[in-house]
Parts: structure tokens; C-alpha cells; sequence
């Protein structure tokens, strides 16, 4: 009985995601009650709360309670900031809101990166805090703080009870990994609360079974070997280097945006438009194309509470690539504690610096299949490139992973990588193929998965199901033996 | 309810009760050469009924075991000081640590027999009868185990090796013996947690916690990091193990096994 309690308790190695079964068993429960009370707004909103706060607690433990008194907080100061004529004690209570919900995050997130990086430059004897990072703290950290500023700006109206607010802040699938959803596309959805339809429920379980394709089977399975050879680069040759890079390209969207993938179309299943928040990033043929394209919900946050407010484009050129660096150093800096992701995000300032450089010349290249082939093989290396630093662990292994692939690279190496990884050979093609199926036939097979019988929704779910398990406990080749 | 939300509802459960049932065939299922994968969900069932029969009553048998076929935390056997045959497997990480133990054999009157399988791991082991033929040719009255490293980052791992190191544990039986575990270079994805949970109490030494000097791969320990390594298992059989044999301080660094048995990488 106590093994089964526990269960439901918190466990700080095993946090809640919308891949364990576990979730699947609860959603089971959740669906019924949930259709039930969907026409009743204040029931379903509790029940809902209830929900979040429980996937949150089984996330996070007791840190659930900092959700509860944030969203408490921005909602009282959102209502005082809009009934003050006063525009000091505005301002004063928009300070203050964004210094709460900053220094939370900050602590949180960046106590040991501050505390070890003040070590090495005064010295000290450090001891790491044990903290736990409450998981989606910089998502809902992200989407507090657009309400606020927004309500602020006077762009919306307040929300006026506060568990309007909190089914917002704590909407669990939006809780753990985004999108980042502001209020102002949210609440009228909510307030309108409007009943699913039979396009929304089956067109979310298209999404959900997409995403977790994208990440309990590509993401995971290419995800060993990336880790065996970004684990010990020096272990492994340049052409095996490079296909760990490869690897993680992919492996870092399917991870990222089939996660999305599932959170918005538990959203569509609950009938919630949580728009769209990954579109085929590496087709792009710029650097700026890719930010429209990549996490498109924090990209626009950045832009929207960051960039824009920094000055944006509107003070001149210099200026404007200042803004651009510094959005991205923090976009960096957002996605992790190191300085490996500040440098990710500085390489992408650079790029989006110097590709706003040369806009207006390259704007004279005519638009060939060439330049095009041309443009995209350029973004996609420098955008592979970089995420070398967002996975390498120190910049040594980083310098490894380059050099090696830069000073130890032979094609020989293909037939033997082929023959002894084939099914992540075959695997990573698949992923790359599948990316660059054009949009319209994506949203052709969604219209006839809507269409199909319960039946062959059955039958794909299930097969589904088994490619996951299939390929959970399917192992690629571990590292050969190198001599001494 | 309305008719899509039902629709949905009952396309999950059924879905649920279909892979239930699978998890509860005995034998699993086979398609050509194609092993169909189940779910965990009877064997989880199973392993808490289990454990909730097995507290009723902790008491010890002949060979101070619990109901559950393991040693109570903190049992040790007396120090064995009979001359042993010593089957010492493993992966390529034996290169380093085995002339070590050698040393120590050749010191103590033991005999060494070491096996190299490498890039091998606990479930190409399982999957042969490898270690059964090796125990019935060589006779050891003492097994020693070093595997892991080349399963550091295998997914989804403790449900997908644990019946790989429980047959290999069934294979070893009521030999005593020693398991040291991987020299982790990175952070693994559960091995290290599974043999501590599968390995009987007092036979698991956790490699992961110590500091070594890697080689050019970055994964193996130098020479003399294994040899330290070696070093370090065998103090801490001298204290902590559960089934201690007398291993003298050996006056030459390294030794050579009694017989070197290597096989190839699997295929």
C-alpha cells in the first residue's frame, strides 16, 4: 500500500512528464471528470486547478506553493497596477512584481552559477547550495511577467478573479516545458470557454501522438549515441563526431518541440488553442528565419519584454545589434546555468548581427534553387554548429567535439558507422526526411486522422504505444574498445 | 460526456487494458525474429506483492538470507582464508584491473582465471550461457564481475537490464561473490542504481564515487588508476564485503591470471 502511495508522491528523480505512463493512467481519470464539468466554468477551472497543482507537486514537491503565491501576487498587483491613477506606485508596483518573480528565478536557478563563478574570481570556499529547480519555473516565470507588463501597457485588462488567474499560471500542460502562452491569447478562451470539438480532441491526439513519436521514440533513441560520443569526445574519431552532431540537431528539436507537440495538443483535447510553437526550424534559409521559426513562443517573448523594450530597431544600427546581443546573451542564459549557453546564445547574436548586415545585399541575390540550397546548407551548419555548446558539458569538451571533427575526419570511417549503428543511421534519415515533408501533406494526413475510424485511431495509438516501448529499451552500439 | 470526448476516453482505455494484457503473458511474444516488448505494468504488480509477503516475515535461512534470497544490510560472512579459484569477467576494463588482482592471487595462493569479453555487456552475458559454461569448466569457488561501462547509457535501463543481471546472478547461484561496478566518465542512466538494487548486499562495490586518471579515450583508466582502483575494491572487501577472502598486500605491482580466456566484441 505504501509502495503504491508513493506512487503519487513526490519524487525528486522521477518528476511527472507527459511521457510516463503514469500520466496516461491519471489522464484516464482526468478526462471523464473534466468533460463532465467542461460547462461548468468554476468547477472545471477548480477541478483543473487541482490537477496542476497535484502534476506540479509530483514535479517539485512543496515548490507548488511558490506557484500558488506568485500567481497570487501578480494578480493583486495586476489589479492594483490598473485601479492606480498614480503612475509612481504603477511603476513602483511593477518593479516590485518583476523583482519578485525575478530574484525567485534567479535564486533558483542561478545561485550556484553566481556563487561558483564569484569563487573563481575572489576565491572562497564555495559549497553548491542543494537546491531543486522547480521544474517550469522559467516558463511560468516568463508568462507572469507578460501579464503584468502587459496590464501595465494597458495592451490588456486584468483579470478579475484570481482563480481565472491561477487555472492560467498552473494549466498543466503548459507547466513543465511552455509554450510560453501569454493572457491575452489565453483568458479570452477561457472567459469564452467555448466546448471542444470533435476537430479539437482528435486533432490534439494527433498532435500528442506526434510528440511523443518526436520524443519517447527519434529523441530518446538517437539521444545514446549522441551521449556515448559527447560524453567522451576524445574516445571518438571526426566523422563519429560529426554525426553526433547531426544527431543532436535533431535530437534537440524532436526533444524540444515534441514535447510542444504534446502540451499543445493536450491543450486542443481540453479545447485550448496554445498556437503553435516549433514550425520546421531547420528549413530556414537565415539565421533570423530560424529564430521565426524555433520556439517561436520564447523567441517572441524575448522580442516582445526584451528585445523591443531595449529599443529594438528604433535608435539606430549600432544600438540595435547591441539589443540583439544582449536578448540573446539572456536567451542564452534562460535555457541554463553555464557559460556554455551564454556562449550558444552569443554565437546566434553574432549571427543575427551579421545577417542583419548583410540584408541589403544579399536581398539583391536573386532566389535560385542554388543561393536557396546555398542559404539553408549555411543557417543549418552554423545552427548545428552552435548547438555544440548548448550540449557540450565544459568548453573543453566542446573544443573536442570541433577539433576532432575539423582534424580527425575520414570518410572511411562511414561503411563501419553504417554497418554497426544502422538502426540510428536509418533513424536519423527518417527524422531528417520527415522534416522536410512539405506542410501541406502534414496537414492533409491530420485532416484524415481526424476523419479515420475509432477503430484505425485505435490501431496507430496502439502501434504507437508498442514503437515507444520497442525502442525504450533498444540500445545503440555502445563505445569499442580503444586500445591503451 | 459528449461523443468525441468518449470517443477519446474509451480509445485510452482500451488501449490500457490492451497493454496490460500483455504484460501479463508469461513468455512475452514473438514475430519472426522479433521480440514484441511489453510493458512493465504485471511485473511491477508482481515485484509489490512480493515485497509486501516478504516483510511479513524478515528471518534469516541457513545461509543468512531474508525470504527474498538477499543478506540483510550489513550481514558479512567470516574472513575465508581457503585458497580460492577466482573466475574474474568482464569487459575491456579487466585489461586494467585483473593483473592487479593477480598480484594479490599470486601473494594468497589463489588462482586466477580472468575472461575478457569486450564491449561486452550484462545482456550479452544473459543472452549466452557464457558464464554457466565457464563456471562448469574452471570449478571457481569465488566469481568476480566487472560490467557496466558499456551500458552507461542505456534508456529506460533498470527495466530493461534487470532480468539480464538477475539471470546472471542465477547463473552465479550460491558461489560467492563480488560485482564492481562501472567507472563512470559521465553520468549514467541508472546501471549503477539497478546492480545496487539487484546485487546482493555487501557484493556491489560502486566504482562511480572514485576519482580516476582516464587514458587517451577518455573512458578507461590509466594503467595505474585500474591498478589503484583494484586497490581500492579489495580494502574495501577486507571491510565491507560480504563474502571476505584473504587477499595479501602483494611486493610486485602486477601478475599475470592463471589462464587469459578473451572474446571477441558481440556482433
Amino acid at each position: 500500500m505504501t509502495q503504491v502511495l508513493s506512487q503519487f508522491t513526490f519524487n525528486r528523480d522521477e518528476p511527472m512528464l507527459f511521457t510516463s505512463g503514469l500520466f496516461w493512467v491519471l489522464f484516464l481519470v482526468f478526462l471523464p471528470i473534466y468533460a463532465h464539468l467542461k460547462s461548468r466554468r468554476v468547477k472545471m477551472m477548480t477541478f483543473v486547478i487541482a490537477f496542476s497543482l497535484f502534476f506540479f507537486y509530483k514535479s517539485s514537491g512543496w515548490f507548488f506553493l511558490l506557484l500558488v503565491a506568485t500567481s497570487f501576487i501578480d494578480w493583486w498587483v495586476a489589479q492594483f497596477i490598473d485601479s492606480s491613477k498614480n503612475r509612481t506606485e504603477r511603476r513602483v508596483a511593477l518593479t516590485v512584481s518583476l523583482l519578485l518573480s525575478l530574484s525567485v528565478l534567479l535564486f533558483f536557478k542561478y545561485s550556484n552559477f553566481v556563487m561558483s563563478n564569484l569563487e573563481a574570481l575572489i576565491g572562497g570556499n564555495f559549497q553548491p547550495l542543494d537546491l531543486i529547480l522547480p521544474v517550469g519555473i522559467s516558463f511560468y516565470t516568463f508568462r507572469t511577467i507578460s501579464y503584468v507588463v502587459d496590464v501595465y501597457k494597458g495592451k490588456i485588462q486584468p483579470v478579475d478573479d484570481y482563480i481565472d488567474y491561477l487555472f492560467f499560471l498552473s494549466y498543466f500542460p503548459c507547466l513543465v516545458a511552455g509554450p510560453i502562452v501569454r493572457a491575452c491569447d489565453f483568458m479570452p478562451q477561457l472567459r469564452d470557454n467555448k466546448p471542444a470539438t470533435r476537430e479539437m480532441i482528435y486533432g490534439g491526439l494527433w498532435l500528442v501522438m506526434l510528440g511523443v513519436l518526436k520524443k519517447a521514440v527519434f529523441a530518446d533513441y538517437i539521444a545514446q549515441y549522441n551521449n556515448i560520443a559527447f560524453g567522451n569526445p576524445t574516445g571518438y574519431t571526426g566523422f563519429e563526431l560529426l554525426m553526433a552532431v547531426l544527431g543532436y540537431t535533431m535530437q534537440i528539436y524532436c526533444d524540444f518541440s515534441g514535447y510542444s507537440d504534446m502540451a499543445i495538443g493536450l491543450g486542443s483535447i481540453m479545447g485550448f488553442n496554445l498556437g503553435v510553437n516549433f514550425n520546421y526550424p531547420y528549413r530556414s534559409l537565415n539565421v533570423t528565419e530560424f529564430w521565426r521559426r524555433w520556439h517561436i513562443t520564447l523567441s517572441s517573448w524575448l522580442r516582445d519584454y526584451v528585445y523591443i523594450p531595449l529599443g529594438g530597431n528604433r535608435k539606430g544600427k549600432a544600438r540595435q545589434h547591441f539589443n540583439l546581443m544582449v536578448t540573446m546573451l539572456l536567451g542564452g542564459l534562460w535555457h541554463g546555468a553555464a557559460w556554455t549557453f551564454v556562449v550558444w546564445g552569443a554565437g546566434h547574436g553574432i549571427a543575427l548581427c551579421v545577417h542583419k548586415l548583410c540584408k541589403p545585399w544579399l536581398d539583391q541575390i536573386e532566389s535560385t534553387r542554388l543561393t536557396r540550397a546555398v542559404s539553408w546548407l549555411m543557417t543549418f551548419s552554423l545552427v548545428a554548429l552552435l548547438w555544440v555548446f548548448f550540449r557540450a558539458s565544459t568548453f573543453q569538451a566542446a573544443g573536442q567535439v570541433i577539433s576532432g571533427i575539423f582534424t580527425d575526419f575520414e570518410w572511411a570511417y562511414l561503411p563501419v558507422f553504417l554497418k554497426r549503428r544502422s538502426t540510428w543511421c536509418i533513424m536519423l534519415a527518417i527524422i531528417y526526411g520527415l522534416h522536410f515533408v512539405p506542410s501541406h501533406v502534414w496537414d492533409k494526413l491530420r485532416e484524415r486522422f481526424i476523419a479515420a475510424h475509432w477503430v484505425v485511431k485505435l490501431l496507430l495509438f496502439i502501434v504507437l504505444v508498442q514503437l515507444v516501448l520497442q525502442f525504450a529499451s533498444a540500445t545503440v552500439q555502445p563505445f569499442l574498445y580503444s586500445q591503451f | 460526456m459528449n461523443k468525441p470526448y468518449w470517443g477519446l476516453w474509451s480509445l485510452l482505455l482500451v488501449a490500457l487494458v490492451f497493454f496490460a494484457a500483455m504484460s501479463l503473458l508469461p513468455d512475452g511474444i514473438r514475430i519472426g525474429g522479433l521480440e514484441i516488448k511489453t510493458p512493465a505494468l504485471g511485473e511491477n504488480i508482481g515485484q509489490l506483492v512480493t515485497d509486501s509477503v516478504h516483510r511479513q516475515g524478515d528471518t534469516l535461512d541457513a545461509q543468512g538470507r531474508l525470504p527474498n534470497g538477499r543478506h540483510p544490510k550489513g550481514w558479512r560472512a567470516p574472513v575465508d582464508t581457503t585458497a580460492k579459484t577466482i573466475l574474474f569477467i568482464g569487459d575491456s576494463m579487466l585489461e586494467g584491473l585483473a593483473p592487479r588482482l593477480a598480484a594479490y592471487c599470486d601473494k594468497s595462493g589463489h588462482k586466477l582465471i580472468e575472461v575478457i569479453w569486450y564491449s561486452s555487456s550484462t545482456l550479452c552475458w544473459a543472452e549466452t550461457a557464457r558464464l554457466t559454461e565457464l563456471i562448469k569448466t574452471y570449478h571457481p569457488n569465488y566469481i568476480m564481475v566487472c560490467l557496466g561501462a558499456n551500458e552507461l547509457y542505456v534508456p529506460d535501463i533498470k527495466r530493461a537490464r534487470r532480468p539480464h543481471v538477475k539471470k546472471m546472478l542465477a547463473e552465479i547461484g550460491d558461489i560467492p561473490y563480488l560485482w564492481i561496478g562501472p567507472p563512470n566518465w559521465d553520468e549514467d542512466t541508472g546501471i549503477n542504481d539497478l546492480l545496487a538494487q539487484e546485487v546482493d548486499e555487501g557484493c556491489f562495490y560502486l566504482s562511480a564515487k572514485d576519482h580516476f586518471d582516464r587514458s587517451r579515450d577518455g573512458a578507461h583508466p590509466t594503467r595505474a588508476s585500474a591498478q589503484q582502483w583494484m586497490d581500492r575494491v579489495i580494502k574495501w572487501m577486507s571491510t565491507t564485503a560480504a563474502y571476505p577472502i584473504k587477499l595479501n598486500p602483494p611486493s610486485q605491482l602486477t601478475s599475470r591470471a592463471a589462464r587469459i580466456v578473451i572474446y571477441q566484441p558481440p556482433v
